[in-house]
């Protein structure tokens, strides 16, 4: 059966995945199935030892040593994600979320995400893990890897998130950004909110064409408005998510190779990183 | 596959941890490359130019992020008498000819082989490991000054003594130091690593090796190179093993067969003598945080850097510093649980393990101790799964037909006790053999029915078997019945 995975973490953003949750699930008429990963402190990087000796049955004490340091570590690690769980089941069921199921798993983050989206309509998850509080510029470096690797739209909560009341939509013409359009058409996730398609790209006619097709296909079920200007994509989208109240940002993910972003850099992850506001990612 | 983000977790996910752990790890490679040379009989230069290219190549194309490969004691005691007889340049090709025969098993998946290698044997392998290593320094220690030995314990007592002040630096490069400064400003007249030959003072060079290209080089150097591609593959698959329990993660093992074999083709031209996985400097790496290929990479060009820069005070290092380091590796490496545990396992178990280490300390060859294992382990299994095997008869009310009931494993080690079930004396019209409940095994098994049944007609009795088809369908669908689902169901009653 369908649902809406939720996946969260020690972080602040926890909170805000919830209510995304619960708002995705209402429109949607879909269960939520929260997840959260136990994610176990690697001994080997923890401690340092740098004598270089082995002496009597090394092996076995090193053996020993590791499994007790991970053992306490974990045990700690499931009690504090049963509570995290157990808080955010409630907090779901205040949002008007009568079916949530949690889910507490074992291993890599991005793995056992990747393992349970198999039936998720949407994922939902935190701009930033619990790893990565206090780098407020950055996104976390799971979420790429999830998004790249997944084939479901990926809800990106912000810290902060009010109840989504209007569509900012990043088009750029691209196979992935002609998906979400389908989607936005299609999906009740977007009944009756006000979409606003932004083009950050040169005025002329072939752009201006490909920005008035979309609104046509948008123009039945939405209020549309358009925007084509000329700049940097993640400036003239903030700026226009900045002037909308209740803004969600939607847009396509990832066009290019890892290999081209590593060197020219990605505009989807500088867009996370720069708006403050819940974030749709559609491949 | 190899994606960013695979490769940015197979080196940059620890970067302090590792390349701290490499430096350790670099720090303790040097005595022991030197310590490795001494006991194959070549210059220092070779092991410490191994022990460079193979950490670097393996850090790039081994399977098991975070294992240290090198030059290792465990090729060193095999290639002493080619390199006697020969020469190094022979030892350089036979290196080569180790890399291709490492790389064509692991296209072979010959690590699936290493299922069949028990835990017996693997303790026998790293005790007799350790029992190589200790007696490979022998020689430094008998007919030597007492001053050689009182620097031995002197070095012992640094590396096991140190740590409990500072586990922020390597105690044995401490050792070796304390040792070098005291030997070199007191003059002591102790031999000292210069003494063993040369050292190196340049990048080594890409040069295929000075052999005539013929059928005889080929003869000399197969069989070294079989052994040493088999004991190396042997130690990295074992290692690899152990890293994966301590850092419980998985690796793999073909990819890490292949590049044993690149790392090994390469170092040959290099100038350097073949190298594996090492136990004890894993393990070290492990330990002081190291667990990505950045560890191994770290340790292979900090290696390089140490050897440019500190090239000449190498020489003044007292081998007795040497020594103190190899008797900590043999310490480190010996399984010291298993005599403990001699008393609590069963007795074939430690014949194995014994038999491995005996055979291995005999011949100097790890390969025929395993071997030797990996065999007597088998006749030990054979001989305990051929008690698995029940006769159950009886006689008809009328005293005319007898019926036997066969229920267990039947195969070449239990036909003997198949045939001996059998009255063939008794005087019978009708004898049925219901094997429905039994495993035949192997082609020996249907022979001894066979028998049985012909020798049961000569006397007149006529036989009928039951269930044939269930019993030797173990044999029919052979390797394939035991692991598909269903298989407990297919092999039920017992």
């Amino acid at each position: 059966m369908q649902h809406i995975l939720a996946c969260i973490d020690a972080s602040a953003y926890a909170n805000s995945v919830c209510d995304l949750a619960a708002w995705a699930s209402r429109r949607l008429q879909l269960p939520v199935e929260l997840l959260h990963v136990v994610q176990r402190r690697d001994a080997v990087a923890a401690r340092h030892d740098l004598s270089g000796a082995i002496g009597l049955g090394v092996k076995t004490n090193l053996m020993e040593e590791l499994v007790q340091l991970e053992e306490s570590d974990a045990r700690l690690q499931v009690e504090r994600g049963r509570v995290l769980l157990a808080a955010a089941k409630q907090r779901l069921q205040e949002g008007g979320v009568d079916q949530v199921r949690s889910l507490h798993r074992h291993g890599g983050i991005v793995e056992t995400i990747l393992e349970r989206e198999a039936d998720a309509r949407v994922v939902v998850i935190g701009k930033r893990g619990a790893g990565h509080e206090f780098a407020s510029d950055h996104i976390g470096s799971k979420i790429e890897r999830v998004v790249r690797a997944s084939d479901r739209p990926i809800l990106i909560a912000s810290r902060a998130v009010s109840e989504p009341g209007a569509i900012v939509f990043a088009f750029d013409a691209s196979k992935s950004a002609n998906r979400a359009l389908e989607r936005l058409v299609n999906s009740p996730l977007f009944t009756g909110l006000p979409v606003h398609i932004v083009m950050a790209d040169s005025e002329n006619a072939v752009h201006r064409q490909a920005l008035d097709d979309a609104a046509g296909q948008l123009r039945d079920s939405h209020e549309v408005r358009t925007t084509l200007r000329q700049g940097k994509p993640e400036t003239v989208i903030a700026d226009i998510v900045d002037q909308t109240p209740g803004a969600m940002l939607m847009m396509g993910a990832y066009g290019h190779s890892p290999l081209r972003t590593l060197i020219v850099g990605s505009t989807t992850t500088a867009m996370i990183r720069t708006v403050h506001v819940p974030v749709l990612l559609v491949r | 596959m190899i994606t960013f983000a695979s490769l940015k977790r197979e080196w940059l996910a620890n970067p302090r941890g590792d390349i701290l752990a490499g430096i350790v790890v670099a720090l303790a490679l040097i005595p022991e490359a030197i310590g490795f040379s001494i006991i194959a009989g070549v210059d220092p230069r070779v092991g410490l130019y191994a022990s460079f290219s193979i950490a670097v190549i393996i850090s790039l194309v081994g399977g098991r992020p975070g294992m240290i490969s090198a030059a290792t004691a465990a090729i060193a005691v095999l290639i002493l008498p080619l390199v006697r007889d020969y020469g190094v340049e022979y030892l350089f090709a036979a290196t080569i000819l180790m890399g291709v025969l490492q790389a064509i098993a692991g296209f072979l998946r010959l690590n699936l082989l290493m299922q069949y290698v028990s835990r017996s044997v693997i303790t026998g392998f790293v005790n007799a490991l350790a029992i190589l290593i200790f007696m490979a320094q022998l020689p430094e220690l008998t007919g030597v000054p007492l001053l050689t030995y009182i620097l031995v314990a002197a070095g012992l007592a640094v590396i096991y003594l140190f740590p409990r002040l500072t586990r922020a630096v390597p105690s044995p490069l401490v050792a070796i130091v304390l040792l070098t400064v005291v030997a070199f400003y007191a003059g002591f007249d102790v031999r000292t690593v210069g003494d063993m030959g040369e050292l190196p003072t340049a990048f080594p060079s890409f040069w295929p090796p000075d052999v005539p290209f013929t059928l005889e080089t080929l003869k000399i150097i197969f069989p070294y190179s079989l052994t040493m591609a088999a004991v190396g593959l042997l130690e990295s698959m074992m290692t690899a093993q152990i890293v994966d329990d301590l850092t419980d993660t998985p690796s793999d093992k073909q990819r890490e067969m292949k590049g044993q074999g690149i790392a090994n083709f390469v170092t040959g031209f290099f100038g350097g003598m073949g190298g594996c996985a090492m136990i004890g400097q894993s393990v070290i790496n492990v330990k002081s945080g190291g667990s990505t290929r950045l560890s191994t990479f770290v340790s292979g060009v900090f290696l390089l850097f140490l050897l440019l820069v500190l090239g000449p005070v190498v020489a003044i290092i007292p081998m007795a510093a040497l020594v103190a380091v190899m008797i900590m590796v043999s310490i480190g490496t010996f399984s010291w649980r298993s005599i403990r545990d001699i008393r609590h396992h069963p007795w074939q178990s430690s014949v194995v393990m014994l038999a491995t280490v005996l055979i291995t300390v005999w011949t100097h060859d790890l390969a025929q101790g395993v071997l030797a294992g990996v065999i007597l382990s088998g006749l030990f299994f054979a001989s305990k799964v051929k008690r698995l095997f029940t006769v159950a008869t009886d006689l008809s009310a009328d005293g005319r037909s007898r019926t036997y009931r066969i229920a267990g494993q039947v195969f070449f080690a239990s036909s003997e006790r198949f045939v001996d079930a059998f009255d063939f004396k008794e005087v019978l019209d009708r004898v049925v053999i219901d094997v429905s409940q039994a495993h035949f095994w192997d082609i020996s098994a249907v022979g001894t029915l066979d028998k049985a049944i012909l020798k049961f007609r000569r006397e007149g009795i006529e036989v009928e078997v039951i269930g044939l088809n269930e019993a030797s369908a173990s044999m029919v669908d052979r390797f394939a019945i035991h692991d598909k689902p269903g298989a407990e169901a297919a092999l039920g009653g017992h």
